[in-house]
């Protein structure tokens, strides 16, 4: 059965409508202008407080990776590639795969983080880094156990949006400590 | 005898103030103003970075360095004497009634002979749309003829509330002399924004509409048709037109100023240059950019009309009230308020 077909007539405009309503947004124009609630991020000064699961860069512990390549088989936009590396193991040399990436194809899908049986890749809430040029952005093995470091970090202040009951969103300077003013 | 020189009613008026160094000031002011508004009620900040300490002020004369550096490109298929002369007697032509007007009842500084002076000015006034129409034309664009056409439609729906809603003014006082009409006003209340209303608050609309200020910012609607009759210029040919507009808002507030909000009361002109001439200009001159500010401030407030419904209402429902208006004040002549 098609469901029933219901006109829905809009309400006529009343003689005085044109003009509450032209008033009434007036007032909730000048309502803004002597208090308002600016959203813009400054951002190099500001930056956005980042959760920790944020799916930002990506970091490689080298004691943990056991040379699954899983991860290098998963990406899907093949960033990631494995290296042969000598490396001692109970004494012995012996040559072992590890991983390294390529931040020109990477697309922070997150996949290779959460395949890695045993949690040696690892995102860090970092999103804004600057390279000058491309071959600075394939890592190699010892970059790639580097934590990245945001450069609006080091000077800005960060910041969280919330919502205000009364304001609607708003945003919010957050102290070093953790707590929010 | 330099300073009579320089303060010949005449080129003083056009040239220096209210003409084009003070309204160019004004304009910077006011566009710096409009943008600033906007990002408060809307919750951004506006511009900033060019002079963080005075909120951006810089940030218009920043843009107009860069106008004037960038190349003026004439596209081939347009008519180029009009494209290019167009612009430039719009601006000069949309000044033009500031020299008819009077800002002092000192004879001696009167610009030109006042007796019909109001009727000089609202008349000197109506001219300038025409380039608008003749630079929208000359482009040779799609977009720009379509937005001189609707520049067109706009002329024929706000010219006629401007003349009769100006005149209302004048006729109240029974007198088209912009003196007489601001003298009349003395006291507080008898300003005629007070005693008519609807007459103030239907020029003020037309005022907008004819500046393609912000809810009738038909002619130019930018996501609609590019930039209207101004998409084929750039660089300083672009500024001058985007200032054009400004400067006839700033003409006709000086007119509104002086009509419907008692000109340089509650100040009397005495003898003097500077007390006879120039503290009522800058009385007025303030006045008019407070009624400019008005006007920028419903730009956030206000989305764009489709151009029938601008012109809808411009017929049906300004027209009428720009007529009430005119019959209040019949009313007050014969009633003898102003006599």
């Amino acid at each position: 059965m098609p469901g029933k077909v219901v006109y829905k007539k809009t309400p006529k405009p009343r003689f005085l409508d044109a003009i509450t309503g032209n008033l009434g947004a007036i007032l909730i124009g000048l309502k803004y202008f002597a208090n308002p609630n600016r959203l813009t991020m400054k951002y190099p000064y500001e930056y956005p407080q980042l959760r920790s699961n944020y799916r930002g860069f990506i970091v490689l512990d080298m004691k943990k990776c056991i040379g699954c390549m899983s991860c290098a088989r998963i990406c899907p936009a093949a960033a990631m590639k494995m290296v042969k590396v000598e490396v001692e193991k109970a004494g012995k040399k012996k040559q072992m795969p590890f991983p390294v990436i390529n931040y020109n194809r990477c697309i922070f899908c997150g996949f290779c983080v959460d395949v890695c049986p045993t949690e040696a890749l690892y995102h860090i809430p970092v999103h804004d880094v600057v390279y000058t040029n491309m071959e600075d952005m394939v890592l190699d093995l010892e970059k790639f156990q580097e934590k990245v470091e945001s450069p609006s970090v080091k000077e800005g202040v960060p910041v969280r949006y919330l919502f205000d009951p009364d304001k609607g969103l708003v945003k919010v300077p957050i102290k070093e400590g953790g707590g929010e003013e | 005898m330099l300073v009579d020189i320089i303060t010949w009613p005449p080129l003083f008026q056009l040239v220096i103030a209210p003409g084009l160094v003070a309204a160019l000031v004004i304009v910077i002011f006011i566009l710096w103003f409009e943008r600033k508004t906007a990002a408060r009620v809307q919750m951004r900040i506006g511009p900033y970075h060019v002079s963080p300490r005075i909120g951006g002020g810089l940030q218009l004369i920043a843009d107009l360095v860069r106008y004037s550096f960038q190349e003026i490109i004439i596209p081939k298929a347009a008519d180029k004497p009009i494209f290019i002369g167009a612009p430039l007697a719009a601006l000069v032509i949309s000044l033009l009634p500031v020299v008819a007007m009077p800002f002092t009842t000192v004879p001696k500084y009167y610009p030109i002979p006042m007796d019909y002076s109001l009727l000089i000015a609202v008349a000197l006034s109506t001219l300038s749309p025409i380039f608008i129409i003749a630079a929208g034309w000359a482009s040779n664009n799609k977009f720009s003829i379509i937005g001189g056409l609707r520049e067109a439609f706009v002329i024929t729906a706000y010219e006629l509330l401007i003349v009769i809603t100006a005149l209302a003014g004048g006729v109240a006082v029974l007198s088209y002399n912009l003196t007489d009409i601001v003298v009349a006003q003395k006291p507080f209340y008898k300003w005629i924004l007070f005693t008519n209303p609807i007459a103030a608050l239907t020029m003020f609309a037309a005022i907008l509409m004819a500046t393609s200020g912000f809810p009738f910012e038909i002619p130019e609607a930018e996501n609609e048709i590019v930039a209207g009759a101004y998409t084929e210029y750039s660089g300083l040919m672009y500024g001058i037109n985007m200032g054009a507009a400004y400067i006839k808002r700033f003409a006709y507030s000086l007119l509104f100023t002086l009509i419907f909000l008692g000109g340089w009361l509650p100040y009397e002109p005495s003898s003097g240059l500077i007390h006879g001439y120039l503290i009522p200009l800058v009385i007025v001159l303030v006045k008019s950019t407070i009624v400019m500010a008005i006007m920028s401030f419903l730009r956030a407030v206000y989305g764009r009309f489709r151009i029938d419904q601008a012109l809808d209402g411009a017929w049906r429902i300004f027209i009428p009230l720009a007529l009430i208006g005119f019959g209040i004040a019949l009313i007050e002549a014969y009633l003898g308020v102003y006599a």
